[in-house]
């Protein structure tokens, strides 16, 4: 039970700062940053170009 | 508190056992963010800053939490919400506090959700057995190591560009062969202490 506990209040917590993460806005002049990133090619990454489209 | 126990562990996890050359962990930013030497030192520095924070949330979370609750056997999972949260936590003080900061590093947070090192780092720290002072040594000589190491790559790789390479050795090719001789040159380090 305190397993269970322990791990909803981790994912709890993880959740509502994703969410808060995302309701915050960007600076100005930070819309459009983009990774100069091309090592990988992991589709699954958030710097893939695939997720902009 | 021997501290100079504590600088030849500094010094064997920088130089000697780098996380990179060595350990062949973090690749992923390795190849990926080492085109351009400010870029860098921007990772190096947002994952320094993760991997201390996460290493001092972990590790007082194992010790008063997870072992006192006999909950040891959740520390893998403990540990990976621990840094997916912080990462969240950062990116958003950053946003709010320093748009400047976020221009550099912000588009480089996520990626260290899914650095190995991170995790590396904070699961290390308990099956090593290390106490406080050992666990700060260890939590700031991997991420320096991992810096030192992204840095002069980066800069290598900023020479290759205006080098003429032969066309089948362009892009990742001489960049792995590079990497195999710093590993090499790194490893005449294992001498030192």
């Amino acid at each position: 039970m305190a397993a269970v506990l322990f791990f909803a209040g981790l994912a709890g917590i993880y959740a509502l700062l994703y969410y808060l993460n995302h309701k915050t806005p960007l600076p100005e002049g930070c819309e459009n940053i983009k990774a100069e990133c091309e090592g990988c090619h992991d589709s699954s990454c958030a710097l893939h170009p695939s997720h902009d489209q | 508190m021997d501290f100079g126990n504590l600088f030849v562990m500094f010094i064997t996890f920088t130089l000697i056992n780098n996380v990179i050359l060595n350990q062949f962990l973090g690749i992923c930013p390795f190849m990926g963010v080492s085109k351009k030497s400010s870029s860098a030192l921007g990772m190096g520095a947002a994952v320094t800053f993760v991997i201390v924070a996460a290493s001092l949330v972990t590790y007082g979370l194992y010790y008063a939490v997870l072992e006192p609750l006999n909950l040891q056997y959740m520390d893998l999972i403990t540990f990976i919400l621990v840094i997916a949260s912080l990462v969240q936590l950062v990116e958003m003080v950053i946003k709010k506090m320093s748009p400047s900061l976020y221009k550099a590093l912000g588009v480089y947070l996520p990626l260290i959700t899914t650095n190995c090192v991170v995790l590396n780092v904070t699961l290390n720290n308990i099956s090593e057995g290390y106490n406080f002072a050992e666990m700060m040594t260890y939590a700031l000589a991997i991420p320096i190591g991992f810096t030192l190491v992204l840095y002069i790559f980066s800069t290598i790789r900023e020479r290759l560009d205006a080098s003429n390479v032969p066309a089948a050795f362009q892009g990742n090719p001489i960049a792995l062969i590079v990497a195999g001789i710093m590993a090499l040159a790194f490893s005449g380090l294992a001498g030192l202490v």
